[in-house]
């Protein structure tokens, strides 16, 4: 369950990096990417936040709904405000399908094999969204606003990556 | 006698003018009075990192980013979480060099000198 999970996020930002290789998306497109990408996150945490069977990984979860969604409002009032409108894209459908599969199949989870499940996921979506914003969006951004925003919330991505890695380190010990 | 109170007054105001010039002096002996001095929080970072501060002074952090931030020094002093736009506001006191991070992003360290 755990390789199906990663698997698919994996391939969902694969194909974000592919899509990079063969032409760079544009700023209407990363919009949508960056708008997709928040979201899936925000829809996992609350889950953990009630799913969750650990005190620390229920407060993870609240914290990536918390701090995403705020990524979020500050890129829909910029794209707001730059009269871009968000482009939906293979990129973004393709991280929609796999938030949804993530998702069912935490869903079907409980307690421990939950908790691992979704940290361990965690660690690999933040990985590789932070693989895809250094390669991809940041030197694709036209907009020095939308590049700017990128750069300034990047930090958030690396705290949370070493959060997850964190807990991950924590449910190893214990197994 | 009226006219001699106001000449009094007014140059007991010039004194006291004077007073304060000399204490706000630079590299005056005599004590400064106390500061307030800002860090902004963006980007993950607190701006500046390490700020040295007096005794007495006031350090008002503001959070510029989109998501809650802690300034938490252990056994020191805790803001609980800075909601986005908000300040926190924290009054120095005893001395000595305390490192502090951001509880929900541990990635984030500064450092507060009261000396």
């Amino acid at each position: 369950m755990k390789h199906f999970i990663i698997t698919v996020a994996a391939s969902s930002l694969a194909l974000l990096s592919g899509h990079a290789v063969a032409q760079a998306p544009s700023d209407a497109q990363i919009a949508s990417i960056v708008v997709t990408a928040n979201q899936v996150d925000i829809d996992a945490g609350k889950l953990a936040e009630s799913k969750g069977s650990n005190a620390e990984v229920k407060a993870f979860g609240k914290q990536m709904v918390t701090d995403h969604s705020g990524v979020n409002k500050q890129a829909v009032a910029l794209v707001t405000k730059l009269k871009v409108t968000p482009e939906d894209n293979a990129t973004s459908k393709s991280l929609k399908a796999g938030g949804v599969d993530n998702v069912r199949n935490l869903e079907k989870l409980s307690g421990a094999a939950f908790d691992k499940a979704y940290v361990d996921h965690e660690v690999a979506y933040h990985e590789q969204v932070l693989d895809a914003i250094d390669k991809t969006l940041i030197p694709s951004a036209q907009n020095a606003e939308l590049k700017s925003l990128l750069v300034s919330v990047r930090p958030a991505f690396v705290a949370h990556l070493e959060h997850a890695k964190m807990l991950q380190a924590t449910f190893a010990k214990k197994s | 006698m009226r006219p001699a109170m106001t000449a009094g007054l007014v140059a007991l105001a010039g004194s006291s003018v004077l007073g304060v010039a000399l204490v706000t002096t630079p590299g005056s002996a005599v004590a400064d009075p106390a500061q307030t001095h800002r860090v902004t929080i963006q980007g993950l970072l607190y701006v500046p990192e390490t700020l040295s501060v007096r005794p007495g002074d006031t350090v008002v952090w503001t959070n510029n980013d989109p998501f809650p931030h802690t300034v938490t020094a252990a056994g020191a002093f805790d803001s609980g979480p800075i909601a986005p736009g908000k300040s926190w506001r924290f009054t120095a006191r005893k001395t000595g060099t305390y490192p502090y991070l951001c509880t929900l992003h541990t990635t984030m360290k500064g450092t507060l000198k009261i000396e």
